[in-house]
């Protein structure tokens, strides 16, 4: 049994009084206390368009279990983004489910359902300015 | 303007052999597209039973901006979990012990983002920062 384990810590001045949170998870099988034995690897790709692509097949999950998905825009530019969504195809930001946006330098660390097609991970960036993301899927 | 940063490590020794995993990130929580910090927020945390869909955050804000949420499900128990939906569509399964954060896009009003509980009574935490933030009008 592997063991994967990830760490938060979110540090924020917002309220009158500071905010801090700090947890370390290790990620596991649904419903189980043994550890996700398998992981896609760390992988990145150069965009230099805006057409939407499907960055994680649903079919690199197990449907309806406890896989993970770490992705992170690479750049710098705040003013560019991707659109991150659950889809079958087409453009992040106007069908299916929209995540939400990874600016640049943004990461996000989520559960994946992979329950079907519908569970494509879809990612589209807003400019052709060259911009990458990297990700990697944390398998059950 | 305020400062709010969230920072990730992820490691693992034995996941892929030969291979030591070591990811390290960090990103400051900007208003879309902006260069200062996003100013509002909330945070709580819940308990919710089995057999009931919940509402953790309503898409109460600017359509299509950015918006960041923490949820960690606090339970200890390792029969359970927690299902995330976003409209309706479920991104995935908090174990017990387990956190998540993401990016909110708040696309349209039925963005909401619902949990529900299997396997028994499970307890949340969640800290929620918003580009903009209305409040339900009251009744």
């Amino acid at each position: 049994m592997a063991t994967t384990t990830a760490s938060i810590s979110i540090g924020s001045d917002i309220m009158s009084y500071p905010v801090n949170i700090n947890k370390t998870m290790t990620m596991k099988k649904l419903a189980s206390c043994h550890g996700i034995e398998e992981t896609s690897g760390l992988s990145n790709k150069k965009f230099t368009a805006t057409t939407a692509v499907v960055l994680v097949l649903n079919t690199e999950g197990t449907a309806a279990k406890a896989s993970k998905v770490y992705m992170r825009n690479t750049g710098s530019d705040k003013a560019n983004f991707f659109y991150v969504s659950l889809n079958a195809s087409a453009a992040a930001s106007a069908t299916a489910e929209t995540i939400g946006r990874l600016h640049g330098g943004d990461w996000m660390l989520v559960p994946w359902a992979a329950t079907a097609a519908s569970h494509n991970i879809v990612v589209a960036p807003n400019t052709a300015e060259p911009m990458t993301i990297e990700w990697m899927v944390f398998v059950e | 303007m305020a400062t709010t940063t969230a920072s990730v490590s992820i490691s693992s020794t034995d996941l892929q052999p030969g291979n030591r995993l070591s990811i390290n990130a960090s990103n400051r929580l900007m208003k879309t597209g902006l260069t200062t910090g996003l100013e509002l927020m909330e945070m709580g945390n819940a308990s919710i039973p089995v057999g009931t869909e919940f509402s953790l955050a309503e898409a109460l804000g600017t359509a299509d901006s950015a918006n960041w949420v923490y949820i960690c499900n606090t339970s200890t128990d390792d029969t359970y979990n927690t299902e995330v939906v976003i409209n309706e569509t479920v991104l995935g399964y908090l174990n017990a012990g387990e956190w998540l954060w993401m990016p909110w896009n708040n696309g349209d009003a039925a963005a909401e983002i619902e949990v529900q509980a299997i396997g028994g009574t499970n307890t949340l935490e969640y800290a929620i920062f918003k580009s903009a933030w209305t409040l339900p009008t009251a009744s």
